[in-house]
């Protein structure tokens, strides 16, 4: 009989992953779902569709993903970020300083 | 035959208690009903309401007042009353209506759980009449509501609301579960009559039918007037009991209240307050929301936990905090996922408006006005839909209402902040530090499942908006909208809107 092992999670098809998520100065926590695949460029854009130019104006800068008080690189992918299931994450601007 | 005087038989009737001699006491009046706790069971011998009533007395007064409410009723029935109401304040009733009639259903099975399991003959007795009140207020409510469904199918939700998964709702349904149906009935006196009653509705109600007389809806002042007079006299039951409990056990007594207190005011935020600060029309304004609060329910509050020598609840800076956003923040949440309500949501926020509001609270253009300005600016590019939901508010785990509540940091940023639990295996969000600590106290309590978690669970389907509505019972013909965009957004046309979605979702 073939032993099973467990797949990574970068071997497996993507999952699921309901956020609770704030964008920016908006002003609740919505429910929005990404994938396991998802990188932080990616979850900051599904975060933005709710809310950015529809109760937020839009401003002209890069979107980052915070984490547990951590920003994240755009590139890293939800599972590379260990961001689970019904976690917080605030999407914010990022504006240099002295804009 | 000659009747005797009310003296000379009351004291007999009013109190009147059996001695058991084929069981124990415990099994008439069981822990988990009666909930004596730490309090002595002789000690409720001392229960003594202030106002009493005999049920000649009670008969012929009640037989009055439904004579009076439902003569006014055929009366207007032939005016156009109705007709010339404001939009803002109609929706104001269909949320009471919706919102209190089987809440008012719910009560009479409180009041019979105290006329059963209540530890004192007067204390039973003056519950029996509270389960007759509460009835009463039930049917008033329904008939009432019930008589304009031909006019606006929206007044359907006055029986509907109750029946349905709506999250308004559920969140009514976790609060009065929590304070009705759960407890014992000392829990309940205190958390009921007490707090609720004597605390918020006794005094909401007063305003309520002020505001209602103002904006010209007899009928319904009338109703509310009706109604308010049977809360006075039934919610004496929370008194007697606070004294007996606060003498013998002052920490649960401090512990019931502080809870009841929150869950009342996180509920009066959503419903309340939107009524008095956007969809009463200015003219009719007397207070703001935060003034009738500070008048009508917190000074009277602090004076009462005073006199039994009560400490203010342990959350008091951030409910007082509160009150400057709370019912802002829900007001938008209900204006923007309006599709979900069976009233039209008025936004409120025209210029006038808005120096009102600005007035009221200095920091409402700080925290709300740039996010309203974005919706002004999308409904006058034309772009109503950029103003609708495409998901779901997050609801707190205890109160079930939005996660909204902004708050200023010491750089003076305000945001909204995330309240997290870990708990079993799972994460638990809260729209307040409060909301997470009562839901970790009373975390062996029954809860109900937020609309996240049944939705997250699968038991919505499809996972879309549609889905969403179907699940909470809304229909096309019901389903809320602005009633009047221009009203609020005209005065802002033709100014520069810069970082706005574009109706494909990319900002411009």
């Amino acid at each position: 009989m073939t032993q099973q092992t467990e797949l990574g999670v970068e071997d497996r098809a993507p999952e699921l992953v309901p956020l609770n998520a704030i964008f920016a100065t908006d002003f609740v926590q919505i429910l929005v779902p990404v994938t396991t695949a998802n990188t932080m460029d990616e979850v900051a854009a599904a975060v933005a569709h709710h809310v950015e130019g529809k109760r937020v104006r839009a401003l002209p800068y890069r979107k980052v993903v915070l984490h547990n008080g951590r920003a994240l690189p755009g590139d890293l992918t939800v599972a590379e970020a260990g961001i689970a299931p019904m976690d917080h994450i605030a999407v914010e601007y990022d504006i240099p300083e002295g804009s | 035959m000659a009747l005797l005087k009310r003296e000379e038989w009351q004291g007999f009737v009013r109190d009147v208690d059996w001695t058991p001699t084929y069981v124990d006491d415990e099994a008439i009046y069981p822990e988990w009903h009666s909930g004596t706790g730490k309090v002595p069971r002789e000690a409720w011998l001392n229960w003594e309401e202030s106002y009493k009533v005999t049920y000649p007395e009670y008969v012929a007064t009640q037989r009055e007042k439904e004579s009076s409410a439902y003569a006014v009723k055929a009366a207007l029935q032939r005016s156009n009353n109705f007709e010339v109401l404001d939009e803002g304040w109609k929706s104001a009733t269909k949320m009471h209506f919706g919102g209190v009639a089987l809440v008012e259903y719910a009560a009479v099975l409180g009041e019979l759980k105290m006329a059963r399991f209540g530890l004192n003959g007067a204390w039973r007795n003056m519950a029996t009449f509270g389960q007759l009140d509460e009835m009463r207020h039930a049917q008033i409510t329904t008939f009432f509501g019930h008589e304009f469904i031909a006019k606006d199918p929206q007044y359907d939700w006055t029986q509907r609301t109750f029946h349905t998964n709506d999250w308004v709702p559920i969140s009514a349904r976790n609060l009065f579960d929590g304070m009705m149906t759960a407890p014992n009935v000392v829990d309940l006196a205190i958390e009921l009559p007490f707090t609720f009653e004597t605390g918020f509705t006794n005094l909401q109600f007063v305003a309520l039918s002020a505001d209602a007389l103002e904006s010209g809806d007899v009928n319904f002042a009338n109703m509310i007037s009706s109604i308010q007079t049977d809360e006075a006299r039934h919610s004496q039951q929370g008194g007697p009991t606070m004294e007996i409990l606060v003498e013998h056990d002052p920490v649960r007594a401090q512990w019931i209240i502080d809870k009841s207190f929150w869950g009342s005011a996180r509920i009066f935020a959503a419903l309340t307050g939107p009524a008095m600060d956007y969809y009463t029309p200015l003219e009719h304004r007397k207070q703001s929301y935060r003034e009738f609060m500070e008048e009508w329910v917190i000074d009277q509050f602090i004076h009462t936990i005073e006199d039994y020598g009560l400490k203010k609840p342990w959350f008091w800076d951030e409910f007082m905090q509160g009150l400057d956003t709370w019912h802002h923040g829900l007001h938008m949440g209900l204006w923007f996922w309006r599709p979900t309500l069976w009233w039209r949501p008025k936004a409120g926020v025209s210029k006038d408006e808005r120096e009102w509001l600005r007035e009221k609270y200095p920091n409402w253009e700080t925290v709300y006005g740039d996010k309203w300005d974005v919706m002004i600016d999308q409904v006058n590019a034309d772009n109503v839909e950029a103003t609708l939901p495409e998901t779901l508010p997050w609801l707190c785990s205890t109160c079930h209402l939005p996660a909204c509540n902004a708050t200023q940091s010491r750089d003076g940023k305000w945001r909204v902040r995330t309240w997290q639990l870990d708990y079993d295996g799972r994460k638990y969000h809260f729209c307040t530090n409060t909301c997470r600590q009562i839901f970790w106290k009373d975390r062996d309590n029954v809860n109900h499942e937020t609309l996240i978690d049944r939705f997250l669970a699968g038991q919505i389907q499809p996972m879309d908006v549609g889905g969403v509505l179907a699940y909470m019972g809304m229909t096309p013909e019901v389903m809320g909208d602005d009633p009047d965009y221009a009203a609020w957004t005209r005065d802002y046309v033709g100014r520069a809107a810069p970082g706005l979605a574009t109706p494909a979702g990319k900002a411009s």
